[in-house]
C-alpha cells in the first residue's frame, strides 16, 4: 500500500466532529468536508480505526465499535459538544456509537448504507454472505467495478487509475474482504434494531442514484428514528461517494449548517436557531410541522 | 375462467408488495388454479387441453400485467425521488433566501447605527455590546465572524462591553455602573455632574431638580441595534 492512512484532526471551537469514513477506507474519503468544517470553525478528526480502516487485519464490528467510542470519549473529555458523521457503513457506524453515546449533538448520516442494495451490486451479491462460512472466506475478495461510486467522468477515470496502482483510492479500497463485509452486515442488522432509540439531532444525505445502497436506506432511518430535529437532503447528481462527487460542496455546506444549527437549538431551546424572517420559509416549516415531522 | 382470479390477484400483490411476491402468487395460481378449479378436479397426473390452455394463457396474461405494473411502479418510485430532490432544494433554497433576508437586515442596522452614531456624535454617553456575535452568525461565514469580532473589538475598551461616548465623564459614576448592569431600549433618566459647562449646556433638557445642586437629572435614550456584528445598546441624551 502506498498511500499513507493516518488520521485528519484540525483543531477549531468547542464544536467537536467525529468522522467516520467507509468500510475498509481511509479518512482520505472525508478530507474534503473535514477541511471545509474545519473552515467554518469545527474541530474535525477522522480517525483511523484499527480493524475497520484499510491496511488493518478485519476485525469484529464490536472492536469497530470500541474504537469510534473511545475516539469520541477523548473528543467529549476536550470538547463542549461532539458530534458524529459517518459516510456509507460509516453512517451506520455512527447510528450504533449514538445509540451507545446519547449524550452526542448530532449525527449526520452520508450515503447510509444498511444493505448493499444499490442498482450497480451484482444480483449474486447475497451469495457473498453465504460464502463467508466456506473456505472462500479468507481467499475472495470482492471487487469494486465501475463506477467507484462517482458520476464525475473526470474524476472516475482518476480513481480508475488510482485503484490498478494501489490497493485504495481517496474514494476507497479496490477489493473489499469477505470478513468485512460479513460483520457490516451484522453492524447494519444491529443498527436496524437500535434506531427507533435513537433521539439526537439528525440529517441525512443521500444520492437518489446510489449504486451501492438504494433510497430504501435512508428512508428506513428516516421514518424510524426518533429525533425531534430530522433534515433529509436528496441528492441527483451524485452516486455514492457524496463527499467527493459533484455536489461535494451542497453536502459540506448544509452538514456545516446543520450542525451549527443543531448546536444553537440545544444552546438556546429555541427550534430551528435562527429567526425565520423569510414568509416563503415559515409556510415550508408550518407545512412540514403539519405533516407531523419537522424536517426543515 | 379460474385464471382471472388469480391474475387479479397476482397484479394486486404486485402493486401493494413488489415484484417477488407477485412472481410467487403467479406460480402458486397456477398450481392451485390447475388443482382445483380445472377439470379433472383435485388431480396433478392428468393433463388434457384445459389444462395446457390455463398453464399458458394464466401465466402470459399475469406476467404482461405484472410487468406494466412493475413498470408504472418503478416509474412512480423514480418520480417520488425526483420530487424529493425538487423539495429538498425547494427548502435550500428557502434556508439561505432567509439567511440573506438576515443579511440585509443586519447591514441594514449597521447602516442605521452608523447614521445614529454621526447623527448623535456628540451627545451619546455610551455603547453597550450585548453579545459579541448574535447566535444565528455562527458558522454561516467565517469571513464575517472575524470581521465581527473584529469591528466589536474596536468598540470595546475597558470595561469590556462599554465604549464610552463624549458625555461618558459627564454623567454620575453611579449611574454609569447602574446603567451599565441594566440598560435596556427606552427613556433612562441619569444625573450630569453640575458646573460642568457642557452639562450646563445639556440642561435645556432638564425634567426637573432633585434638589441636589450637585446633579441634574436629564433624560436619556436608548436605542437597540441588531448588526452583523452583534447586539449594541446606544444611549445619548436626549434633545
Amino acid at each position: 500500500m502506498k498511500t499513507s492512512v493516518r488520521t485528519i484532526f484540525n483543531e477549531g471551537d468547542g464544536h467537536a466532529v467525529l468522522m467516520l469514513h467507509g468500510l475498509s477506507s481511509s479518512p482520505l474519503e472525508l478530507r474534503y468536508l473535514a477541511r471545509f468544517l474545519s473552515d467554518e470553525g469545527f474541530t474535525t478528526c477522522v480517525p483511523v480505526l484499527n480493524g475497520y480502516t484499510a491496511g488493518s487485519k478485519e476485525q469484529a464490528m464490536e472492536h469497530w465499535l470500541d474504537a469510534a467510542t473511545r475516539e469520541y470519549d477523548a473528543l467529549a473529555a476536550r470538547y463542549e459538544r461532539v458530534s458524529i458523521c459517518g459516510l456509507s457503513i460509516g453512517a451506520a457506524l455512527a447510528l450504533a456509537l449514538v445509540h451507545r453515546r446519547p449524550q452526542a449533538q448530532a449525527v449526520a448520516l452520508l450515503s447510509l448504507t444498511l444493505a448493499y442494495d444499490g442498482w450497480a451490486i451484482p444480483w449474486y451479491r447475497f451469495l457473498l454472505n453465504w460464502a463467508y462460512y466456506s473456505p472462500l472466506r479468507s481467499r475472495y475478495r470482492y471487487r469494486e467495478s465501475a463506477p467507484y461510486g462517482l458520476r464525475n467522468d473526470a474524476l472516475r477515470a482518476k480513481i480508475a487509475r488510482a485503484m490498478e496502482r494501489d490497493d485504495f483510492s481517496e474514494v476507497g479500497p479496490s477489493t473489499i474482504s469477505l470478513p468485512a463485509l460479513h460483520e457490516a452486515s451484522r453492524l447494519a442488522a444491529s443498527v436496524r434494531s437500535q434506531v427507533r432509540a435513537i433521539r439526537n439531532d439528525c440529517l441525512i444525505i443521500h444520492a437518489i442514484d446510489d449504486e451501492t445502497s438504494s433510497p430504501r436506506n435512508p428512508r428506513f432511518v428516516a421514518s424510524s428514528i426518533g429525533s425531534t430535529f430530522l433534515r433529509t437532503i436528496w441528492l441527483d447528481d451524485s452516486y455514492h461517494m457524496i463527499t467527493s462527487d459533484n455536489e461535494r460542496e451542497i453536502v459540506a455546506r448544509e452538514t456545516a449548517l446543520f450542525l451549527r444549527e443543531s448546536e444553537i437549538t440545544s444552546r438556546t431551546g429555541d427550534a430551528g436557531g435562527k429567526p425565520v424572517v423569510s414568509k416563503a420559509l415559515a409556510r415550508r416549516l408550518r407545512q412540514l410541522a403539519a405533516m407531523g415531522k419537522g424536517r426543515a | 375462467m379460474p385464471g382471472a382470479a388469480f391474475c387479479v390477484a397476482a397484479v394486486l400483490i404486485e402493486y401493494y408488495f413488489g415484484l417477488a411476491p407477485a412472481l410467487t402468487m403467479m406460480l402458486a395460481g397456477v398450481c392451485i388454479g390447475d388443482y382445483l378449479f380445472v377439470p379433472p378436479y383435485a388431480v396433478f397426473g392428468f393433463i388434457d387441453r384445459s389444462d395446457v390452455l390455463f398453464i399458458v394463457s394464466y401465466p402470459l396474461v399475469a406476467l404482461v400485467f405484472i410487468t406494466l405494473v412493475e413498470r408504472l411502479r418503478r416509474a412512480q418510485f423514480r418520480a417520488e425521488l425526483i420530487a424529493s430532490v425538487a423539495q429538498s432544494r425547494y427548502e435550500m433554497l428557502l434556508r439561505h433566501d432567509n439567511d440573506r433576508m438576515l443579511a440585509r437586515r443586519a447591514v441594514d442596522e449597521t447602516h442605521r447605527l452608523l447614521r445614529h452614531l454621526s447623527q448623535h456624535r456628540k451627545s451619546f454617553v455610551l455603547i453597550q455590546a450585548l453579545e459579541r456575535m448574535p447566535a444565528w452568525t455562527h458558522g454561516t461565514d467565517a469571513g464575517s465572524k472575524r470581521e465581527a469580532g473584529a469591528s466589536v473589538l474596536a468598540v470595546a475598551p475597558p470595561p469590556a462591553e462599554i465604549a464610552p461616548g463624549p458625555r461618558f465623564d459627564d454623567v454620575e459614576p453611579e449611574d454609569i455602573r447602574r446603567l451599565s448592569n441594566a440598560l435596556w431600549p427606552g427613556s433612562h433618566r441619569v444625573r450630569l455632574r453640575a458646573g460642568d459647562p457642557i452639562a450646563m449646556h445639556a440642561s435645556s433638557g432638564v425634567q426637573g431638580d432633585t434638589g441636589d445642586s450637585a446633579a441634574q437629572l436629564v433624560d436619556c435614550i436608548c436605542e437597540r441595534f441588531t448588526t452583523h456584528a452583534g447586539d449594541f445598546l446606544v444611549l445619548r441624551v436626549g434633545e
